[in-house]
């Protein structure tokens, strides 16, 4: 099995459909590995209640994803609004050492029960740090996308630059490399966190 | 023949993109000079897209004022020489199936994406269901043939749509593309190949040397028996076909006081090309005594059913259809032969095609029939149903 699956689940405006288009761009354009993404289509995307999916296949002889929607339990899980996280399960996730992440942003969400109970997951105030550091909630994005960079590990770190460049106007560039690399910092905080718990 | 808008081409290599957008820039390197459309969820990427596009390469995206608009627009562009399509999804399919068969009377080469929702009526708008199967085989009335093709991944939305394009030039008929919601609106990476690459299938819109001006419909050959079918005729040429367009023609494009031998031209232009019309293709079928039929997207999850079941040693294998119609008797027969059981898994409660199935192998073989609607079968569904047939 070398399907990476994940599913970002928010509401409409966050970026949570941007997001998902910055991981397909960096792991299938700039990897040269197989993906497809799909989003949450009509209303929802403005607004509601708003999902999207990426599958990656890691490995690299693989030409084409065979089934192109993300499959539970999924490798990747970020949960961006109190209402995507009411309908999260423990077994949505995956249980291994170095996949099942669930990111969620706990500056949005008050209450989450199954975090407690899922492993490799990491609560990041991420909207808060968003308009507070850097003025504007759509960095939310970049942050979450330094995150991913550095937990999934499935695209290096110039794949994920050449992503951001692509995806921001150049006039927020700077500013935009500033949220990743808090991310990544985040990320890789985390991991050792993970490292010390488990050792 | 005009040269050629390099702008028509996207810059070789990979780009992430939509499969509506993949099907519109899959049109554009086939030639495409019109597109008459009026938007409906889900194709609407597809207008929105040329509407950028079209200007650029100096053709021409119009939208009309409704669907029987649309669909005359595109009919008259490429009387006049144009290459030209349109898309739309159910809805907009069955106001416009006038026209087509006009247009299959007239033998006037076109293009038609629908973008496959749910149904009937307005029904789901953004949910695919592989609902129109029927609807685009029997679309208008009259007797008359069309090719379908139906794709599953965004690089199958480029390169067929290429594909139907030709086939429209070469046989005259409406060449469907049978995306759908999910399809239309999935992200995959399109590898785009070099536009010398592309020119060199694409099949152009020319006229014909004068010594052939006289015959401008499909005909008989009296010597060799075999059908041929002439470049299409162009209004405001010399190679025009009579005023009398509405009724049975002759190969001049005049009436015809022998309505069964026009009848037998349009049909079996198409039955007689099978060979060269039907795209088909197998996945470890050489040893396999369960087979899944499938076209579209379900063929992706039973890739993942079939390497599974595989695994756990179940004889297993998949013949897909690229093209739908023609069905391919001949060659459904002769894969089904030695099979204990025929899967058909797909995103529509009727079956159209399994009922296909059934007629070509007389109900001989067991069949069982896997109907999705608005959501797509996970592999676990395929793979039940193989592990309760292998018993």
């Amino acid at each position: 099995m070398t399907r990476y699956e994940i599913r970002i689940s928010g509401y409409g405006g966050q970026g949570v459909i941007t997001l998902s288009k910055m991981i397909v761009t960096a792991s299938s354009l700039y990897e040269g590995l197989a993906g497809t993404q799909t989003e949450a289509y009509s209303a929802a995307a403005r607004g509601g209640k708003c999902w999207a999916e990426v599958v990656i296949d890691l490995d690299k002889d693989i030409k084409m994803i065979d089934y192109p929607k993300a499959l539970e339990p999924y490798d990747f899980l970020i949960i961006l609004s109190q209402e995507a996280a009411g309908d999260i399960k423990l077994n949505m996730v995956k249980k291994e050492l170095n996949t099942g992440f669930l990111i969620w942003d706990n500056s949005a969400i008050q209450k989450f029960r199954a975090v407690k109970r899922i492993d490799n997951s990491l609560g990041i105030p991420i909207q808060k740090i968003a308009v507070e550091k850097f003025g504007n909630i759509v960095f939310g994005n970049t942050i979450l996308f330094g995150v991913f960079t550095v937990l999934s590990g499935i695209f290096s770190e110039d794949s994920a630059l050449e992503t951001i460049k692509k995806f921001v106007p150049s006039s927020t560039l700077d500013k935009n490399l500033e949220a990743f690399e808090l991310g990544k910092q985040q990320g890789l905080s985390f991991l050792k966190e993970l490292k010390e718990a488990k050792a | 023949m005009s040269k050629i808008n390099s702008k028509r081409f996207l810059s070789p290599g990979k780009h992430l993109m939509m499969g509506n957008v993949a099907m519109s820039e899959g049109a554009l390197s086939a030639g495409l000079n019109y597109f008459g459309g009026y938007p409906i969820t889900p194709s609407t990427e597809v207008i929105e897209h040329l509407a950028v596009r079209m200007p650029q390469v100096g053709g021409v995206c119009m939208q009309m004022e409704d669907e029987l608009a649309s669909i005359n627009s595109v009919i008259g562009a490429s009387l006049v020489g144009a290459k030209s399509m349109t898309a739309t999804s159910g809805p907009g399919l069955s106001l416009m199936v006038e026209t087509i068969s006009m247009a299959a009377n007239l033998e006037v080469p076109f293009v038609f994406c629908d973008v496959q929702r749910n149904g009937p009526g307005t029904g789901f708008v953004t949910e695919p269901h592989h609902n129109d199967i029927g609807l685009v085989r029997f679309s208008g009335n009259g007797e008359f043939q069309v090719i379908a093709l139906a794709p599953m991944s965004c690089q199958e939305l480029f390169d067929l749509t290429i594909t139907a394009f030709n086939f429209a030039e070469l046989y005259r008929c409406p060449v469907f593309i049978l995306s759908d919601a999910y399809l239309g609106h999935l992200h995959e990476v399109v590898t785009i190949p070099p536009k010398e690459k592309i020119l060199d299938r694409v099949i152009q819109r020319e006229l014909p040397p004068p010594d052939e001006y006289i015959k401008k419909f499909t005909y008989k050959d009296d010597n060799t028996g075999k059908y041929v079918i002439p470049k299409p005729p162009q209004m405001g040429t010399d190679y025009c076909p009579g005023l009398l367009l509405h009724q049975p023609h002759n190969y001049e494009g005049l009436p015809t006081p022998k309505p069964m031998q026009f009848m037998e031209a349009i049909m079996d232009k198409i039955n007689k090309n099978k060979d060269k019309i039907c795209i088909t293709e197998s996945y470890k079928l050489k040893d396999a005594d369960i087979i899944i039929i499938a076209y579209g997207l379900p063929v992706r999850a039973s890739y993942r059913a079939v390497d599974i079941a595989r695994k756990e040693g179940f004889k297993v294998g998949i013949f897909r259809l690229v093209t739908v119609w023609p069905f391919p008797d001949e060659e459904v027969m002769d894969v089904v032969k030695d099979a204990k059981a025929i899967i058909v898994p797909e995103l529509n409660y009727t079956g159209y095609i399994a009922e296909q199935v059934e007629r070509v192998t007389k109900l001989e073989i067991p069949i069982i029939k896997i109907p999705k609607v608005c959501e797509f079968h996970h592999p676990d569904d395929i793979l039940k149903v193989i592990k309760e047939v292998a018993k």
